[in-house]
This record gives structure tokens, C-alpha cells and sequence, in this order.
């Protein structure tokens, strides 16, 4: 049987970059194949020109044998390639069937195309009122709208980009279950991850790419996820290094009885949360996304409006009612877990985005002017010190891959040196290399004095990074207690909503 | 058979970005000229009136001078307020309000003036305009209502007040019936700058003011809060920016140099407030705006460029007996090569190699 896919020599140059250079390898039919490698190696780039989004500078797509140009998604979707996005293109105002007949090539009848989803979902368990509005959804079931619409053009390759960064542990694996049942069948899948461990449980094949080009194949399961991400990286993978025995100081960030109000139908607040974060400690705070994380952050951050003064404080001082600007000045940081258009400017340079959240700790600002050469020198310095791949200061935010634009913003914030660091999902899509750094620089700043908060729905992360840790459920957190009296049971039942002091 | 697709760039692309106004003015000078051909007219004739009479006669630059002036000044404004995402559209009304601020403070130290009636007009005419601007700013910051309906609207409840103000209590008793307000004294006149042509004070001040706002956009704090804000509103929040303080400045700044506009209109080549003050300045302002990429400096350019076709219009109306309306026709066509021709400022066009397109 012929290889369902095969890549001879793709290249494709960007100004300044090769994004891909000779590319060559084959999916076989039923295969899953991961495609590995840090951030900006070229992943994306190759599984766009895969599914038409852009053309190659060079090289050769066979499918299923013959020799194809993929002018545009349309043609790929012809052919039998289905694409799931990181990033969702629905109507949140719409139903889940009309999301669906919109993206729909051939226009078929409402009650016919009903049939059909609601076949493909019985196939595949993936259950969904097609009659609901996206709105109400949650991520991961916004994402089985993206597979549905993908099966339904009963596909012989299915692409998924980073699929599971933003689902729960739950849902990874129904939806691993799903590509599992749908390899059986015969489909191919291309699937692209920084996750190894799920690479591990999930793929049968790796291709590792490194600077554009293939430098390494190898069986996932023959490896561990340490190995996976050296052959990534080419280096040896440095570990967290946490002093031991630190010792913690002074309270810096006490939360008391924190509320928010409800601000739009879908998110939801947190009630009466308090908490309190030494000089010195890293506090996890662990739960299922969408249990009012957003409306946390925001509440600290300040982007969310502030009623109570004594709610927050930082050094013993109640920040409770200033903005955004006065909170940074007095040493409280944040970093939104959405990066492009809320932590960073897709159209601007990042000299200007640095000026975005550090013009007032750093001096950019001289009676109303701004001095964008001390913007410039700190963009340079975060640019190095944290290895992010970039022209340089003046490269607008957008051009950069989305590790390195995770990088970039995690770098401007923590080089601030803050009192007080909020940071939600500090790793998201960001190669294990650059976690690792990331991870390091956090305990570093503790280690300087500062105060951390990290949320994030990520276990192993929380393990490595935290010294006590907290669970959000229903915009309720429980109390904080050190890590090492946490089982991982008892993390998970937690997340799923059991407080300690109601089962008790 | 060659086939072509749009491709996003990672970057806009800067060479796009100041050659598509170029290639705009260039489209519309080709098509003009084939369009009033087809339908009888000299279409060369016309371009060539139009677009380059008003360049080669020196007798028409102080002309161009004087109608760019008011097109810079605020061209400039709503670019700075287009920059936050606040779509102005009344800066019509506010030119208005600004020039009957102005009358205002001429009448009544009309007899009783000296060095400083000039000034307390300026300030006056900013004030008007930008008080203007504020009534659409307040809707939109306290009750949601959207400022492109309520800021043009506005407009043409100030060309009623005109007609009110020059009828009945500002009206002239000299003026044998018309409806009009007596002349201003000289020290509310604005002077000369060249004796012998009609170039007054308010050429140079357009330049001025576009140079400063042109440093103020791109080195000050007010001029970042502006462009983040229009670029990424969830991020302006994260960065301390709030977004109806925004909304304010952006209405005022705009509405107060519509209104400086106004005084200079009214106290250069108007002389006095009459019904015909409103020649919409306001609206053509912005096709200057945007003709000007939303840029100061730019803004110098395009006004100039404006400019041309209001002078050319008037020129090819007498040489060639072309309607005025063909002016509407070129300005317009304008406005639309270059937001069509916006597209290559973000995506490039790449050839697809001709293929077996299907193999399966
Ligand atoms: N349209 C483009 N124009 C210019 N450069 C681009 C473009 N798209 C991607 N690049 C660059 O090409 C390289 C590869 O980017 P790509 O998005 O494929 O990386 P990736 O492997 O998917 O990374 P990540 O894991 O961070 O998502 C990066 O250096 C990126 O900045
Ligand atoms: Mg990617």
C-alpha cells in the first residue's frame, strides 16, 4: 500500500527565516505520527502548507502516491486532509449545526447534514447537542465542533496543531480515545504537541524537527519524555534547580475575602477567596480551566474594577481599589494566559510591547514622552536572556511562533523584578527546553525574595514549581496547604470539585 | 493556466504601506480619465486639469495653501482619533461650532478688540469644537450609543444653528436683508502672511499643528494610549489604559481641531459667519485621513493632494465645462483604490506552480 503522505524536500523561506528546509518523511495510512520540536522549528508552518494554507518554495507532497499541489484548504479538504486549529473559527452566537453548515464546502439540507453529525458523534462518542449555542461551550467541547466538522468529510489524514493545550486532563484522553478509534479505521493523523508524555501514550511515530530541518525520527514509545526533548533540543535538559531548605519570609501578597462580580453570561467569578503568598514561595493554584481562573487574575491584575481596598495587599499595604498602573508600581505583575491581543500587541514591535507593562518600574517615561531607546535595551536584554527567537526589538509580536511570544512576555515581567508575580499558564505551548528556563526563572525570582502565584491546569507542572498549593473549583479556593502533603489523588478529586472541608 | 492566492504576511509590509496611496492617486487619474471619456467628456483634459494645472500654474498654489490648511488641520485630528478606533464622523459639525465659537467672541468685542481677540477666537473655536465632540464621547462613555450616528447627526443640527444665528440675533443691520453677520473688525482678521495673495495665518499653523502631533503620536505615552487601544483594546486594559478615558481624549483632540479649523475658515477667508460656512471640510477630511495613512505627517501630503482636486475642479469647470460634481467623482474614487488597495499591505500575492491538482 502507498504512503498515505510523503514529504520530499520541502522548503519553505520566510524573510529572515527558513522555516523549512528539505523537509522529507511519510504517514503511513492508520499511523499517528507526532511532529516534535521547539518552538519556531517549523511545525506549523509545514502542516499549513500541508493543508493549502500556504505554498512550499520547494519540495514535493505525494498523497496516497501521486504527486499534488494543495492550492488552498478547499483543495486539501478534497483530497481527504482535515486540519483542527489551536485557535477556533466559530460564531459564538450560532448553534453548534449552523457553525457546522457554515464551514461546509457543498451546501447540504439542515435535517440531512443533522443526521449526519448526529451519526459521526454516535460513531465516535463525541457527545453534543447540536442544537446548543457555542457560547455556552466550553473549550473542549468547542473543539469536538472542530473534529466533528473535520470527520464529517470522512477525512484520510487528520492535522491537529497543538490540540490539547487548552483541554482538560479529562478531555485528552476522550479525545485520544477518539484518534485512536479513528486510526483503527485506516485515518492517518499528523499530530503536532509539547506535551511528550502524551506523545508517548498516543503516537506510533516521531519526526523531530530542529531549525527547519528533520534532524531525527524515532519510536515514542522506545523513549522517555526526557529523551524526546534532548533529540528536540540537541542538548542535554537541565533540571529544575530549587534550593533546599529555603526558608520563607514575610507575607508579601494577602488575599482576603475577594469577590468579583459576574461580568459577562459565560465566566465565572470568585467568591470570597483569601490566600497569602510569603517572600520566598511559589503558590500553585491548581483546577480545571474555566472555574474562574480569568476573573482571579484580572481581580489582581487590577483589569477588574476593584471594590474593596483591604481585599488585596501587598507588603501590608491594601491595593484593593487602585488600577492596573498603581499596582505594578507598587510590585504586583501579571501575565494573562492569553497571549496574543491581551498579554502582548500582535501589530506591535516588542519594544513597544515592552513599553505596554513596563514603562513606570523601568523609567521609559520622561514627562509624557516615551524613551524608546530604555525600551529598546530591555527588549534586547529580555530577547537574550530568555533565548527568545525573534529579528530582534523592533519584530512585531505577531511574527514570533507562539513559544517564543510566551517566552518573550514571560520574560518582560519577570526582568521587572516584581514583588508580586501572578502568571497564569506560564508554559502553554512552550517546547519543554523553554519551559524548563521559564520554570527556572520563576524559582529564581522567588529565591530573590519575590512572591509567586502560578495557575496553571497543568499537574507535573505545579509539582516541580510549587511550594504550597491551593485548588479553584466553581470560583471557590480551597486552602492552601505545602505540596508534598498532596497526593496526586487527592490534587484530582480536589480539581473536580470535593473540597477537603466539605467531604470531610 | 497561472493561478494566484492572497497570502498573509507575518509583517505588514512598509513599502505597501506608502506606495499604495501613490498607486491610488496614479488608478484614479487612469480610470478618471477613461471614464469621463466614455461618456463624452475630454478625459485626458480633465485629468489633466484637475491634477496638474493646480501644480503647474504658480497663480493657483496660494489657492491650494488655503483650502489645504482646513483639510490638514483636521485631517489630523481624526487621524489621531481613527488611530484609537473612534470613528468621528461629525468633525463637520465641530468645524461648525468652532467657527460660530469663534463669531461669537468677534461680535462681541467687535469695537473693543486689541492683540488678544485673535488668540481668545483660537481658543474659543477649539473649545466650541471640542464641546462638540464632547456630546457624542458622553453618549458613547455613559450610555453605550454609537458615535457614528450621534457625531453626524450632530452635524446637521449645527448648520440649523447657523442658519438661526445668521437670521435673527447675529444678523447684520447693515447688510441690506442678507443673512449674514456683519464683517469682522481687523484686529479679528487674521493677517497676510504674503502681501498681495490670499495666504493667511493659517497655512503655516496647519503645518505646525500636524508636526506636533506628529511627535506627540509617535513619542508620547498619549499618543501610544491612542494606538494601543485602537489595536488591542483587551491589551490596553493590561497595560493601564482605560478605554473611555480614550474615547474622551480622542473626541476632544479631534472635535478641538475641527473647531481651530473653524476659526481659522471664519476669520480668514470667510470674514464673517454665513450660511455658506459649511463646505464640507469635515467629510473630506476624512478621505484625508486615511489617504494619509492615519499619519501626521502623511496628513501634510494628502491634504495637499486634496487640495489639488478642489483647485483642479474649479479650473477644469471653467476651461473644459466639466460639472463640479466630477471632484465628488475623483475624491471618491480615491478613498476606494486605496482601501481596496489595502490588502497588499497585509497579504502578498503568490503564484500556485500549475500541477495535477486532484491526484485521488
Ligand atoms: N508568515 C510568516 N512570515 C515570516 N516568518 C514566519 C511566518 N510564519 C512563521 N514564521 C517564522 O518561521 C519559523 C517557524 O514558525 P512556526 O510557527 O512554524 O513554528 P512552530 O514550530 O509551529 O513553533 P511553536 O511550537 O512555537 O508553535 C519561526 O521562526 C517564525 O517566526
Ligand atoms: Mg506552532
Amino acid at each position: 500500500m502507498p504512503n498515505r503522505l510523503e514529504l520530499s524536500g520541502i522548503t519553505k523561506q520566510f524573510p529572515g527565516v527558513l522555516a523549512n528546509d528539505h523537509v522529507s518523511f511519510a504517514v503511513k495510512p492508520g499511523e499517528i505520527h507526532a511532529l516534535l520540536g521547539e518552538n519556531g522549528a517549523g511545525k506549523s508552518t509545514l502542516v499549513k502548507m500541508i493543508y493549502g494554507i500556504m505554498q512550499p518554495d520547494g519540495g514535493e507532497i505525494r498523497w496516497n502516491g501521486e504527486p499534488v499541489v494543495v492550492p488552498n484548504p478547499k483543495a486539501a479538504r478534497r483530497l481527504g486532509i482535515g486540519m483542527v486549529f489551536q485557535h477556533f473559527s466559530l460564531f459564538e452566537a450560532l448553534t453548534v449545526l449552523e457553525n457546522i453548515a457554515l464551514g461546509m464546502d457543498a451546501k447540504i439540507p439542515s435535517r440531512e447534514l443533522e443526521a449526519r453529525i448526529r451519526e459521526v458523534m454516535q460513531t465516535y462518542g463525541l457527545l453534543l447537542d447540536p442544537h446548543r449555542t457555542v457560547a455556552t461551550l466550553s473549550v473542549g467541547e468547542r473543539q469536538r465542533i472542530e473534529i466533528v466538522r473535520a470527520l464529517l468529510l470522512n477525512p484520510k489524514l487528520l492535522i491537529m496543531d497543538e490540540p490539547t493545550s487548552v483541554l482538560t486532563p479529562q478531555e485528552v484522553d476522550q479525545l485520544f480515545t477518539v484518534l485512536r478509534q479513528l486510526a483503527s479505521e485506516g485515518c492517518s493523523i499528523l499530530y503536532i504537541s509539547h506535551k511528550l508524555h502524551e506523545i508517548k501514550a498516543l503516537c506510533d511515530t516521531a519526526t523531530i524537527l530542529r531549525g527547519g530541518k528533520l534532524v531525527d525520527t524515532c519510536d515514542p514509545k522506545a523513549e522517555t519524555s526526557r529523551s524526546m526533548a534532548e533529540k528536540m533540543i540537541g542538548t542535554g535538559l537541565k533540571d529544575i534547580i530549587k534550593p533546599e531548605g529555603r526558608r520563607f519570609g514575610e507575607p508579601k501578597l494577602v488575599v482576603n475575602g475577594l469577590t468579583t462580580r459576574k461580568t459577562g453570561d459565560f465566566d465565572v467569578p470568585v467568591a470570597d477567596v483569601s490566600f497569602t503568598v510569603r517572600s520566598g514561595e511559589i503558590l500553585g493554584i491548581a483546577g480545571v480551566a474555566g472555574n474562574g481562573q480569568n476573573a482571579l487574575l484580572d481581580a489582581l491584575s487590577g483589569e477588574l474594577k476593584g471594590e474593596e481596598r483591604e481585599a488585596i495587599s501587598i507588603d501590608g499595604r491594601a491595593i484593593g481599589l487602585m488600577d492596573t498602573t498603581e499596582r505594578r508600581r507598587h510590585g504586583l505583575c501579571a501575565v494573562p494566559e492569553e497571549r496574543n491581543g491581551h498579554a502582548a500587541v500582535g501589530d506591535f514591535s516588542l519594544s513597544d510591547n515592552s513599553v505596554l507593562t513596563a514603562r513606570d518600574r523601568l523609567g521609559m517615561v520622561v514627562l509624557g514622552l516615551i524613551n524608546s531607546g530604555a525600551a529598546k535595551t530591555y527588549t534586547g536584554k529580555v530577547i537574550a536572556d530568555f533565548a527568545v527567537k525573534a529579528l530582534g526589538p523592533a519584530a512585531t509580536a505577531g511574527s514570533l511562533s507562539g513559544g517564543n511570544l510566551q517566552k518573550y512576555i514571560m520574560g518582560r515581567e519577570i526582568l521587572q523584578k516584581p514583588t508580586v508575580l501572578v502568571v497564569s499558564q506560564p508554559t502553554w505551548g512552550v517546547d519543554a527546553g523553554a519551559a524548563a528556563a521559564i520554570h527556572q526563572a520563576l524559582v529564581d525570582l522567588a529565591t530573590a525574595g519575590s512572591a509567586i502565584v502560578v495557575i496553571s491546569q497543568d499537574l507535573d507542572e505545579l509539582r516541580a514549581l510549587s511550594d504550597t498549593l491551593a485548588v479553584i473549583n466553581m470560583g471557590r479556593l480551597s486552602a492552601s496547604r505545602p505540596i508534598g502533603d498532596f497526593s496526586v489523588e487527592e490534587i484530582g478529586l480536589l480539581m473536580g470539585g470535593v473540597h477537603g472541608e466539605e467531604a470531610a | 493556466m497561472m493561478q494566484f492566492r492572497l497570502e498573509k504576511r507575518r509583517e505588514p509590509s512598509r513599502f505597501m504601506l506608502y506606495a499604495t496611496p501613490v498607486a491610488a492617486v496614479a488608478l484614479t487619474m487612469i480610470i478618471g480619465a477613461v471614464i469621463f471619456s466614455v461618456i463624452g467628456y475630454d478625459g485626458i483634459g480633465a485629468v489633466r486639469e484637475i491634477f496638474l494645472t493646480p501644480l503647474t500654474n504658480s497663480f493657483k498654489w496660494q489657492d491650494l495653501g488655503v483650502k489645504a490648511a482646513p483639510l490638514i488641520i483636521i485631517g489630523v485630528g481624526l487621524s489621531i482619533a481613527y488611530r484609537a478606533n473612534v470613528w468621528n464622523i461629525g468633525a463637520e459639525g465641530q468645524y461648525i461650532m468652532g467657527g460660530l465659537a469663534a463669531t461669537w467672541v468677534a461680535l462681541a468685542s467687535h469695537g473693543a478688540g486689541g492683540w488678544w481677540t485673535l488668540p481668545a477666537m483660537m481658543l474659543a473655536g477649539m473649545a466650541g469644537g471640542a464641546a462638540y465632540g464632547a456630546i457624542p464621547a458622553l453618549l458613547k462613555t455613559r450610555l453605550n450609543v454609537n458615535e457614528i450616528l450621534t457625531s453626524l447627526m450632530l452635524t446637521y443640527a449645527s448648520v440649523q444653528l447657523i442658519y438661526y444665528l445668521v437670521r435673527a440675533p447675529w444678523k447684520d443691520p447693515m447688510g441690506m436683508g442678507f443673512p449674514q453677520t456683519r464683517r469682522f473688525a481687523s484686529e479679528a482678521l487674521l493677517p497676510n502672511i504674503f502681501p498681495g495673495t490670499i495666504v493667511h495665518a493659517g497655512v503655516p499653523i496647519a503645518i505646525i499643528v500636524a508636526l506636533i502631533a506628529w511627535f506627540i503620536m509617535s513619542r508620547s505615552v498619549f499618543g501610544y494610549q491612542m494606538r494601543v487601544v485602537g489595536a488591542a483594546p483587551h491589551a490596553a486594559r493590561y497595560g493601564g489604559f482605560s478605554e473611555n478615558k480614550t474615547i474622551w481624549l480622542a473626541m476632544l483632540v479631534s472635535g478641538g481641531l475641527a473647531g481651530l479649523a473653524g476659526m481659522l475658515e471664519v476669520a480668514g477667508p470667510f470674514q464673517r459667519m454665513v450660511p455658506g460656512f459649511p463646505t464640507n471640510y469635515g467629510f473630506t477630511a476624512i478621505i484625508v485621513a486615511f489617504l494619509g495613512r492615519l499619519n501626521p505627517l502623511g496628513v501634510i501630503f494628502a491634504g495637499i493632494v486634496m487640495a489639488i482636486t478642489f483647485v483642479g475642479g474649479e479650473v477644469a469647470q471653467t476651461t473644459i465645462g466639466l460639472s463640479n460634481s466630477a471632484t465628488g467623482v475623483f475624491q471618491a474614487m480615491m478613498l476606494f483604490f486605496l482601501l481596496a488597495g489595502d490588502i497588499l499591505v497585509r497579504y502578498r500575492l503568490k503564484r500556485v506552480v500549475p500541477q495535477v491538482e486532484a491526484g485521488a
